[in-house]
C-alpha cells in the first residue's frame, strides 16, 4: 500500500504525466470529432457509428504508451530506480505498484476521453445524415453494444498502458522502448490494411496483433464477419499485456538495476 | 641559491582548429565510437530489408484477384487497357486520315441510381482518329482525339500523351484532326479551320505493318469517384459514362477506293480477374456498306453506335479506354512500408545523437570546444543524415532486390506490377527516395531532440509527425486523409509507390490503397521543408537557452 502511495506521489509531483494524460484526452476527443465532422451519410449507410465516434482512441493510445514507458524508463535514465528499489526491495511489488497506479490513472482519463468522444458523436453525427431514417441510431450508452464499445475502449487504453509498462521495464531505455511500442502497436494494422497479404496471413495477424485484436471491442455491427469477437479480441490484448508484464518482471527480478 | 623555474605543461599535440571540417570529424568520431549506435544503424538497415522481405513473403497474390488482372500487353511489355470502338479501313503503305469533329458530349450513362441529376463527364473520354497496327488488343497505334476535359490530345502506344488545341469542339468552333503515316512514323496535326495545321507530335511505331488499320474511334472510361470511408461504406466507387461525337469531312488517303467501313469493338474489359469468363471475349464486328448502309447485323457491341450518312459520322460509345493499366493495389509500395521498422530505429538514433549529450553533460564540453552552436547542430545533422542515408540505401536496395522477386513468384504478374531494376528511373526513385526519407527522419529527430532535450519526447514527436499520419491516412475518410498526407512530412512516403501513375488515366487515389495525394518528389520536398524548419527552430533554441 505504501508502495502504491509512493508511486502516486512520484507521478503527482512532476508535471509531465498530467500533461501527457491531458494531451491524450485532447488528442482522442479531437480525432473523434474530426472523424465525426468529415464523415457523411447522404442516403442510407451502414457505418458503425459507436466505433466511428471512438476513432480518437487509435491516436490517444500512443500517448498512453509513452506515459507508461516513461514511468519506468525515466527512473532508469536518472538513476532514480536505485532509490526506488532501495525503498521497496521487493521488486515485483514495486512493479505491481506502478501497474496499479498507471491503471487507475489511465482508466480515469480514458473515461473522460471516451465519454467526450461519444457525446461529440451524439451531437455531430445526426447533422451529417446519421439519422434513424438512414439506418443509424442516435448514440446512447443505454444501448448494450455502445456501452460495451465505450467501456471496452477505456479498458483497451488501460491494457495498452500495462503492455507498455511491462515492455519498457524489460527494455529500460525510453527511446528504444517507445520506438518498439509504436512499432508493435501500429505497424501490423498498417500493413494489414493495405490489402496485399495472403488472406490467411491477414486473418491471423488481425486475430493476434495487439491493436487489431483489441480494437475489436469497438465493433457493434456485423460481429459475425469480424476476424475475432469483441471480448476475445480484448482478451488477446490482455494476454499481450500479461506477457509483457511477466517479461518485465523477470528482467527486473534477475538483472541488476 | 637559484630558484628552479617551473615550466608549465604543454601538450605535444597541436591545438585543434575550430573549423567546420574538424567539427564534422568530431561529430563523426562521437557517432563512430559508440558501439551501440553503429550496431543499431546496421541493424536498422538489415531490419528494414528483413521486414520488407518478410511482408513480401506473406503477400500472396495467388488468392488475390487484383494480383493477376485481365489485361492486354502493350508494345512496351506493360499492362494496358485496350478496349474501344473502332470504325476502320485497311490502309496500305503511306497515307493519312483527316476528320473534322463538330461536337463532343460525354456524361453519365443513365440508370445508375444517382438520382435525377446527371453526373459529370469523364475528362478523359475520347473520340477521334487512329492508325493502329492491327485489331489485336495491345498492338501499336497512334491517335489524335478530342476529350471533354483536356482538349485535343495526341496519344500513342498507350503511355505517350501530348496536348494539342485546348477546349471542346462545337459546330462554330470545330477541331480538325489529321494523322499521316510515313514508313514507321505517324505524325499528328490539329487545326481549327482545316487549312492551317499545327503539328502536335511524331510517334515512331516499331513493327507497324505495311497494311495498318485507319479509322474513327471512341471510348468512354468509367468515371472514378474514389471513395474511402470508415470501416465500411456503400458508396458506389465509379459510374459508367457515354461519349457521343459528330464528325464530317472524313478523308482517308491510302485506303482502297470505295472500301467499306468495318465497325467493331477492339479488345476486352480489363481489371481484376473476375470469376466469370471475362478473358478472351472475342471482338464483335459487323460489316457495313461504304456509307454505313446495308449493315448486316452480326451482334452489335453493347452501346456502340456508328452511323455514316451523307458524309456525317456519329460515334457513340460507352466504356473502354486506350491507356496504360493502373492497378488499384500497390503491393511493392505496401511491402516497402516494412521500412518503418528501420525508420523507428533511425528516429531513435537521431534523437539520441543529441539527447544523450544532454543526459551525460557532454553537451557542455561540446559547446566549450566549439562555441558556435548553430555550426555544431549543422555538423551533427550532416553526420547523422549521411550515415542514415548510406544505411538506408544499402537496406532498401537489398530489400527491393529480394522483395520484387518474392512478389513475382507469389503470384503478382510482372506486366501489371513491374520489377524495377535498381538503375531504372522508378527503381532509383524508390531506393534513393527511401534512403532520403530515412535521412530526413533522422534530422527531424535530431532537431526535436535539440529542442526537447529528452529522447522520449523527441521520438514521440517525430513518430507523431511521420508515422502516425500514414496510419491515419489508412483509417480516416478520404477528405481528411488526403489533407493529412499532404501537409505532414509523411507525404514523402509517396516515394515508395511501386506502380507508376499516368496523368491520362483517371485513377482513384485512395490512401487506403497506399496511394499518396501529391507527386512523390513534391512530397519529399514537404518533408524537407519540415526538417529545415525544425533545424532552424533547434538552432534558435540552442543559441537562446543555457546548455
Amino acid at each position: 500500500m505504501t508502495a502504491i502511495h509512493a508511486e502516486w506521489t512520484k507521478l503527482r509531483t512532476v508535471p509531465s504525466p498530467g500533461l501527457l494524460l491531458l494531451t491524450m484526452i485532447v488528442v482522442t476527443v479531437g480525432f473523434s470529432i474530426l472523424e465525426d465532422v468529415v464523415q457523411k451519410c447522404p442516403t442510407s449507410c451502414s457505418y458503425d457509428t459507436p466505433k466511428l465516434s471512438l476513432t480518437g482512441i487509435l491516436a490517444g493510445q500512443a500517448l498512453v504508451a509513452v506515459l507508461a514507458a516513461l514511468m519506468i524508463t525515466s527512473e532508469y535514465g536518472s538513476g532514480m530506480i536505485r532509490i526506488t528499489l532501495t525503498a521497496v526491495p521487493r521488486r515485483l511489488t514495486a512493479l505491481a505498484a506502478k501497474a496499479i497506479v498507471l491503471t487507475g490513472l489511465v482508466l480515469a482519463a480514458g473515461v473522460f476521453a471516451a465519454a467526450w468522444s461519444l457525446i461529440a458523436g451524439r451531437y455531430i453525427l445526426p447533422g451529417n445524415g446519421f439519422t434513424g431514417a438512414h439506418g443509424s441510431e442516435l448514440l446512447s450508452l443505454s444501448a448494450g453494444p455502445t456501452l460495451r464499445a465505450a467501456a471496452g475502449s477505456v479498458l483497451y487504453l488501460a491494457l495498452i498502458g500495462l503492455f507498455s509498462l511491462g515492455l519498457a521495464t524489460a527494455v529500460r531505455d525510453s527511446g528504444a522502448s517507445i520506438a518498439l511500442l509504436i512499432g508493435l502497436i501500429y505497424l501490423v494494422p498498417l500493413i494489414v490494411q493495405l490489402g496485399v497479404l495472403d488472406p490467411r496471413w491477414e486473418r491471423h495477424l488481425e486475430q493476434w496483433s495487439p491493436m487489431n485484436a483489441g480494437m475489436a471491442i469497438q465493433a457493434t455491427r456485423d460481429l459475425r464477419s469480424l476476424p475475432i469477437g469483441p471480448w476475445p479480441g480484448l482478451g488477446v490484448l490482455a494476454l499481450w499485456a500479461a506477457g509483457a508484464l511477466l517479461l518485465g518482471g523477470l528482467v527486473l527480478r534477475l538483472r541488476d538495476a | 641559491m637559484s630558484t628552479p623555474t617551473i615550466t608549465p605543461y604543454r601538450s605535444a599535440q597541436r591545438p585543434g582548429r575550430d573549423d567546420f571540417p574538424h567539427l564534422l570529424r568530431a561529430e563523426w568520431t562521437k557517432f563512430r565510437s559508440v558501439r551501440g549506435w553503429w550496431i543499431a544503424m546496421i541493424a536498422a538497415a538489415l531490419l528494414t530489408a528483413l521486414a520488407v522481405v518478410a511482408i513480401a513473403s506473406a503477400a500472396n497474390g495467388k488468392q488475390n484477384p487484383g494480383a493477376h488482372p485481365t489485361v492486354a500487353i502493350g508494345p512496351g511489355g506493360e499492362a494496358v487497357t485496350d478496349s474501344f470502338d473502332f470504325a476502320r479501313q485497311p490502309m496500305t503503305g503511306n497515307g493519312s486520315i483527316t476528320a473534322r469533329v463538330t461536337s463532343l458530349a460525354d456524361g453519365e450513362l443513365p440508370g445508375q441510381g444517382a438520382g435525377s441529376s446527371t453526373r459529370t463527364a469523364q475528362p478523359w473520354a475520347k473520340a477521334g482518329i487512329m492508325i493502329k497496327a492491327s485489331t489485336t488488343a495491345g498492338s501499336a497505334y497512334a491517335a489524335v482525339m478530342v476529350t471533354p476535359g483536356h482538349g485535343v490530345r495526341m496519344q500513342w502506344n498507350f503511355t505517350h500523351d501530348l496536348a494539342g488545341l485546348p477546349g471542346t469542339p462545337s459546330a462554330s468552333s470545330p477541331r480538325w484532326l489529321r494523322l499521316t503515316r510515313s514508313g514507321g512514323t505517324v505524325t499528328g496535326y490539329d487545326s481549327t479551320d482545316g487549312t492551317h495545321w499545327t503539328q502536335i507530335g511524331t510517334a515512331a511505331l516499331a513493327g507497324l505493318p505495311s497494311t495498318a488499320q485507319a479509322g474513327l474511334f471512341a471510348a468512354s472510361p468509367q468515371y472514378v469517384l474514389g471513395a474511402q470511408g470508415f470501416a465500411n461504406n456503400n458508396n458506389q466507387p465509379f459510374y459508367d459514362t457515354r461519349v457521343t461525337a459528330h464528325a464530317d469531312h472524313v478523308s482517308l488517303v491510302g485506303a482502297r477506293a470505295g472500301a467499306a467501313w468495318t465497325v467493331g469493338h477492339i479488345g476486352f474489359g480489363t481489371g481484376p480477374a473476375q470469376p466469370a469468363n471475362v478473358n478472351g471475349v472475342p471482338p464483335v464486328t459487323r460489316h457495313c456498306g461504304p456509307n454505313g448502309h446495308h449493315c448486316k447485323g452480326v451482334a452489335s457491341p453493347p452501346g456502340f453506335k456508328f452511323t455514316a450518312a451523307g458524309g456525317r459520322f456519329t460515334l457513340s460509345a460507352s466504356g473502354g479506354d486506350i491507356a496504360p493499366y493502373v492497378a488499384d493495389l500497390d503491393p511493392l509500395g505496401t511491402v516497402l512500408k516494412g521500412s518503418a521498422v528501420g525508420l523507428l530505429a533511425v528516429i531513435a538514433l537521431g534523437a539520441l545523437f543529441i539527447t544523450a549529450e544532454y543526459r551525460r553533460g557532454l553537451i557542455r564540453t561540446t559547446f566549450a570546444a566549439s562555441p558556435r552552436r548553430g555550426r555544431v547542430l549543422a555538423a551533427k545533422a550532416i553526420v547523422i543524415g549521411s550515415v542514415t542515408f548510406v544505411a538506408g540505401l544499402v537496406g532498401t536496395a537489398i530489400a527491393m532486390l529480394i522483395a520484387e522477386r518474392k512478389l513475382h513468384s507469389g503470384g503478382w504478374v510482372s506486366s501489371a506490377y513491374p520489377i524495377w531494376s535498381l538503375t531504372s528511373a522508378h527503381g532509383l526513385q524508390i531506393v534513393v527516395g527511401t534512403a532520403g526519407l530515412l535521412a530526413v527522419a533522422a534530422i527531424l529527430a535530431l532537431s526535436a531532440g535539440a529542442v526537447l532535450r529528452r529522447g522520449a519526447g523527441a521520438i514521440t514527436a517525430v513518430v507523431g509527425l511521420l508515422i502516425v499520419p500514414v496510419i491515419l491516412g489508412v483509417i480516416l475518410p478520404q477528405t481528411a486523409a488526403v489533407w493529412v498526407l499532404r501537409l505532414t512530412p509523411a507525404a514523402a512516403f509517396g516515394l515508395q509507390e511501386g506502380t507508376p501513375r499516368y496523368p491520362q488515366v483517371m485513377h482513384a487515389c485512395l490512401p487506403y490503397n497506399g496511394c499518396f495525394p501529391i507527386a512523390p518528389w513534391n512530397g519529399f520536398a514537404v518533408a524537407c521543408v519540415w526538417a529545415l524548419a525544425a533545424l532552424g527552430l533547434a538552432a534558435y533554441v540552442l543559441r537562446r537557452r543555457d546548455a
